[in-house]
């Protein structure tokens, strides 16, 4: 028997590190691009592409079709003026790109109608002991409750209320506090609890007055009396009134007249001058307001780009694409039982995760910095070349730049943690959802922890801040804007100290690792 | 120059509280081993340790003087084909095997040549490009055993090498590690195949429940259990005179003659007086035409040591 050294096989030469950290890549870069779990990475990357391409398709359609109906000069659209009437607009600017007209209604009171109270003289006076009030269309909304805050009575020659205090009777209340006897006790201040209110049909409240008189006048103080919405009044109901309680007369019959539709004609006439478009709207024939604004806002085109690559792009696209590319390099391996053939390979396991990082790294730079420089150039697609010039000759190519190394960086950071978090855990839901909730609530950390966040330096990358309403709840704002932006330099280094403090868990990860399938 | 082996040192090793190996001590020399125990005795998890798939919770490992933490210079020298039966599913098996011979650092064009040879021995050509999940059971073990040889390894490990291949690719492969384990190369392999076990290995390590019951050479191995008596059996022309004269031995304990008379089978419990008593018959004039071992094997080895019969 010949004994025999550990030599490498003939042939070979002991391979440079660096030729298996592309090796490996190479061939991780099938599954990083490939794989069926790929695809719904671009997807997120794609995603807001396709939503300013609809939006720039949009844009150039509109703007094909109302140069072929008219364009006008921009002079004569800044010309106009609100109180112009619609046939000195039409002479002057000549025929709109659209003509559009309409007419409103609204619902208003009729002029002299007593607001919420109605008071109903009846003539001739008649005798009555009881006085009855039937309900027969509750509100002029839905609404089917009747609410009665006080029923008066007034006699021929008395100036008193005679049903003040006098015994009540009425369909049930919808709350026991909220009786018949409430209509009738002198008050309608005292809210809810001051009314007379049924659900019942039919609703009736009747008084006895206790004794016949002669009675000439009758007052309704209805729900907006009370301070309630003035569409809850009464909308039709009569009166009716009775000697002896049994036979009934109708004296008062009221509707909803002491309301009237109040209708107005509108007309938009819509002019373009080439890059602006004017609605300039019509009331009555009278120009009552004028909205000119160009066809595409670039400005704000470039505020919305900011939005979407900041709240979408990095809190979402990025980081559930790298959960999906990253995960998977070792927990695919371990779910596929392929990782021992990782594990045979005559490299260190450094080399190894450095050559599934790069391929992952390549995969999602190549996506997600791809994605967002695509997104960027559809969102300028349609926009006006004057503008365009201006801003590439400004801060445009700076723009691009740095929206290109925050996609990049993010795919770097986010990308180390995923590859960490799949070494060392199994399932990917906990990881995610753990740093999801790290970088959510990155605004209310102290300063120190707030350096511990990928998104802490990638915002403070993005070029343009992202778009805030002002009066968005206070924990929305704590929650998206960014805690204290570093300097870009601070915040590139930052990133790459993070990203490099993650790896070195995942080399301690890996070298300790081991192929245990059936554990999965 | 002393011989490279493969060395345990008190390894043990537990999946959680399931032991796998327990305080295992070897020292495996050049040629072939076998490792033989019943189904979950451990044999896998050895061959884990050595290539540091697993790592031992306690003890030390060296393989050929390498530490199996050391892939980058261990799996150079090493060739595992594993039980496991998924190859990654981008793998033809060219790809598959090439792919390995480029992380061994060997240029494209003589990886795809030693692919070739190495698919080629194991009858894989005409399946070589296609996809490793289609093929079948069998194929996959070939292009496993193909990787696992391509590189000219010194120290092999082998899961059940042998399963699902056909006689002659067997009588081939056989031949390649005998001839390997003449070059002084380690070649371990396991099989419950005991008679294959048998013709094939030098040496062998019993496993069972975890622990090494008995190493080395069968017959060395045979020699030292002492509690079952040694068989022969021997062919002569006179088998019931041969008997009558070995009765009267007091370390013979049983003998069992042929229905042709031409041969017996006979126990004794001390080998070397044993063959001074069979010496003094044959001068004696008795015709004896042979003597053979009848439990110098992995068989009667496993019966007696790991069945407990």
């Amino acid at each position: 028997m010949i004994p025999v050294t550990n030599t490498p096989a003939p042939g070979t030469q002991h391979p440079r590190r660096a030729a298996q950290i592309w090796t490996i890549a190479r061939i991780e870069l099938r599954r990083a691009f490939l794989s069926k779990r790929a695809f719904w990475v671009y997807g997120l990357a794609l995603l807001p592409s396709l939503i300013f391409l609809g939006h720039g398709i949009e844009a150039k359609v509109r703007r094909e079709r109302l140069s072929a109906r008219s364009v006008i000069p921009p002079e004569l659209l800044d010309g106009t003026r609100e109180g112009e009437s619609v046939e000195a607009v039409l002479n002057r600017l000549g025929t709109p790109a659209r003509d559009d007209q309409w007419s409103s209604r609204r619902r208003i009171r009729a002029a002299g109608g007593t607001t919420n109270i109605t008071s109903h003289a009846i003539e001739p006076a008649a005798d009555a002991r009881f006085v009855r009030l039937n309900i027969i269309r509750p509100t002029y909304v839905g609404d089917q409750t009747a609410r009665i805050y006080e029923f008066e009575v007034y006699g021929a020659d008395r100036p008193d209320n005679l049903a003040l205090m006098r015994p009540a009777a009425g369909s049930a209340p919808c709350h026991p506090d909220q009786g018949p006897e409430k209509a009738f006790n002198g008050s309608d201040s005292g809210g809810k609890s001051d009314r007379w209110c049924t659900h019942q049909w039919d609703a009736f409240l009747q008084v006895d007055l206790g004794a016949v008189f002669e009675v000439r006048r009758f007052v309704v103080r209805h729900a907006g009396a009370g301070g309630e919405s003035e569409d809850l009044d009464t909308r039709e109901f009569n009166i009716q009134v009775s000697r002896d309680g049994k036979t009934f007369s109708t004296v008062v019959r009221e509707s909803g007249a002491r309301f009237v539709d109040e209708r107005t004609s509108h007309r938009m006439l819509v002019y373009f001058d080439g890059r602006r478009v004017g609605n300039l709207v019509f009331d009555n024939g009278v120009l009552a307001s004028r909205g000119i604004r160009p066809l595409l806002d670039f400005a704000e085109d470039r505020q919305i780009f900011a939005g979407v690559f900041q709240y979408f792009y990095l809190r979402l696209a990025i980081f559930f694409g790298c959960l999906g590319i990253f995960m998977n390099l070792f927990r695919g391996e371990m779910l596929d039982r392929t990782l021992h053939f990782w594990f045979l390979v005559p490299a260190r396991r450094e080399i190894l995760l450095a050559g599934k990082y790069g391929a992952g790294l390549i995969a999602s730079t190549a996506i997600f910095a791809g994605g967002a420089l695509l997104c960027f150039a559809v969102m300028m697609w349609p926009q006006d070349p004057v503008e365009l010039q201006v801003y590439w000759q400004g801060a445009g190519m700076a723009h691009a730049f740095w929206y290109t190394v925050a996609a990049a960086l993010g795919c770097i950071g986010y990308g180390s943690v995923f590859l960490a978090a799949g070494l060392l855990l199994r399932n990917p839901i906990i990881p995610a959802a753990l740093l999801l909730a790290w970088e959510s609530i990155n605004g209310f950390l102290p300063e120190i922890l707030q350096k511990l966040s990928i998104l802490y330096y990638l915002q403070s990358l993005c070029p343009v801040p992202a778009p805030m309403e002002k009066d968005a709840p206070a924990i929305i704002q704590l929650l998206l804007l960014p805690a204290a932006p570093a300097s870009r330099l601070g915040a590139v280094l930052g990133l790459l100290g993070v990203t490099a403090l993650v790896l070195w868990v995942a080399c301690i990860a890996i070298r300790r690792m081991q192929v245990s399938y059936t554990a999965e | 120059m002393s011989v490279p082996a493969v060395v345990f040192d008190e390894v043990s090793k537990f999946y959680g509280e399931v032991l796998g190996v327990n305080r295992v001590t070897l020292n495996i020399p050049p040629g072939i081993t076998a490792l033989v125990g019943p189904n979950g005795s451990g044999k896998t998890t050895l061959m884990n340790l050595m290539t540091g798939l697993i790592h031992p919770d306690h003890g030390s490992i060296r393989m050929r003087g390498i530490s199996p933490r050391d892939p980058e210079h261990l799996m150079r020298i090493t060739g595992y084909a594993t039980q496991y039966d998924s190859a990654p599913r981008w793998a033809t098996g060219f790809s598959f095997v090439t792919t390995g011979l480029l992380l061994f650092g060997y240029g494209r064009a003589e990886a795809e040549e030693k692919a070739w040879k190495a698919l080629e021995r194991l009858s894989l050509t005409e399946a070589a490009h296609r996809k490793v999940a289609a093929y079948s059971k069998g194929m996959r073990q070939r292009v496993r055993l193909a990787q696992a040889t391509a590189h000219d390894p010194e120290l092999l490990v082998l899961d059940e090498p042998l399963n699902g291949l056909d006689p002659l690719v067997r009588a081939e492969t056989i031949a390649l590690f005998r001839t390997w384990a003449a070059e002084g190369r380690h070649v371990i392999l396991s099989s419950h195949v005991l008679q294959e076990v048998d013709v094939l290995s030098d040496q062998v390590i019993l496993i069972a429940n975890g622990m090494v019951v008995a190493e080395g050479e069968i017959r060395n191995v045979r020699e030292e259990i002492h509690e079952h008596p040694s068989q022969f059996i021997i062919r002569c022309r006179d088998a019931s005179r041969v008997a009558s004269l070995l009765f009267g031995e007091d370390h013979v304990t049983e003998i069992k003659l042929n229905d042709d008379q031409s041969g017996l089978l006979v126990m004794t419990r001390n080998r070397e007086r044993f063959s001074r008593a069979l010496s003094r018959i044959a001068l004696n004039g008795h015709g004896i035409d042979g003597v053979i071992p009848a439990d110098e094997n992995v068989d009667a080895l496993y019966e007696y040591l790991i069945s407990g019969k």
